[in-house]
């Protein structure tokens, strides 16, 4: 039983940081109000969560512009990638 | 291991949300079924049973015949963006995300090329192809949206073009399946998506 929960990554036990994970892993990309309206969280609760999952190097920021409104994409990393599906297998192998 | 099941359910909405359009209804599928059916039945019982009961030219009668499909295009396509503006924005989603975006444009592609097609038809008067080609072309539009959307869609589709060919091999009873394909089968799936999806999320 230590060994599976071993498997679970500890920066996703919370929800909205498993939200960003899930919506970045099936997109190319997303931007902040995207993400914003899909989890309909508050600017400043995205944004810690974002950071938190930015420090861990599971996402990455990329600063355009839409016009003359700067627009922040983020897009999943390569090390995001793995610890994500990681964390699936293990909630899997927890529920079978 | 509730916790768990709750962590599941959130990474799966979040994927769904952010690629498919959900937004669609399934009341737009009665509706645009019911405009089908009346354009089906006014083409049928108005011009192509008897042509000798009007005095329409041979070009008036395909004009008449486009008329009659804009406006069953219209009575389908203005409920539908309608309705789905009201869902959309009871889920609280935008109606013209991403996900809508990519869903209009994959349609287009095969709609704008089949319709095209059939309106070089309609204008040869070859009115089986384009009864056929409708079908066809809609059917293949359906499969083609089918991964962005529920995917009862892809299910739709391949209805659909079994019905055109049914219906090109038929011939005289072209019209038939064409109102079987836009008409009963919109009807069947819009209450079935109806009552799978809206009206669970209403109550």
């Amino acid at each position: 039983m230590d060994n599976i929960i071993a498997g679970l990554d500890k920066i996703f036990e919370s929800r909205i940081r498993l939200g960003i994970m899930s919506v970045l892993s099936v997109n190319e990309s997303a931007d902040f109000n995207t993400m914003k309206e899909l989890m309909q969280l508050t600017d400043g609760n995205l944004a810690s969560h974002i950071k938190a999952l930015e420090k861990a190097g599971y996402i990455r920021s990329a600063k355009t512009f839409v016009g003359r409104k700067p627009n922040t994409t983020y897009t999943i990393t390569r090390l995001g990638q793995k610890s994500f599906q990681a964390h699936i297998d293990a909630l899997e192998k927890l529920l079978k | 291991m509730n916790e768990r099941i709750e962590d599941i359910r959130v990474i799966r909405e979040m994927m769904e949300k952010s690629t498919k359009f959900l937004s669609l209804s399934g009341l737009s599928g009665v509706i645009a079924g019911s405009a089908a059916i009346l354009g089906a039945a006014f083409a049928h019982f108005y011009l192509l049973r008897d042509p000798s009961l009007t005095d329409y030219t041979h070009t008036q009668e395909l004009l008449i015949l486009l008329a009659d499909a804009v406006a069953v295009i219209l009575l389908s396509v203005i409920p539908a963006v309608w309705l789905s503006w009201k869902k959309a924005k009871s889920c609280g989603q935008k109606l013209l995300g991403r996900q809508a975006y990519r869903i209009l444009y994959n349609l287009a592609v095969p709609l704008v090329a089949g319709g095209l097609f059939c309106l070089i038809y309609l204008f040869k008067g070859d009115l089986r192809t384009v009864i056929a080609g409708t079908l066809l072309f809609y059917g293949l539009a359906l499969v083609n949206v089918s991964k962005y959307t529920y995917g009862e869609i892809h299910y739709l589709g391949l209805t659909e073009i079994v019905l055109a060919l049914a219906a090109a091999l038929s011939g005289r009873y072209g019209l038939l399946f064409w109102t079987l394909g836009f008409g009963v089968c919109h009807i069947v799936y819009g209450l079935a998506m109806y009552f799978k999806y809206d009206r669970k999320s209403n109550g």
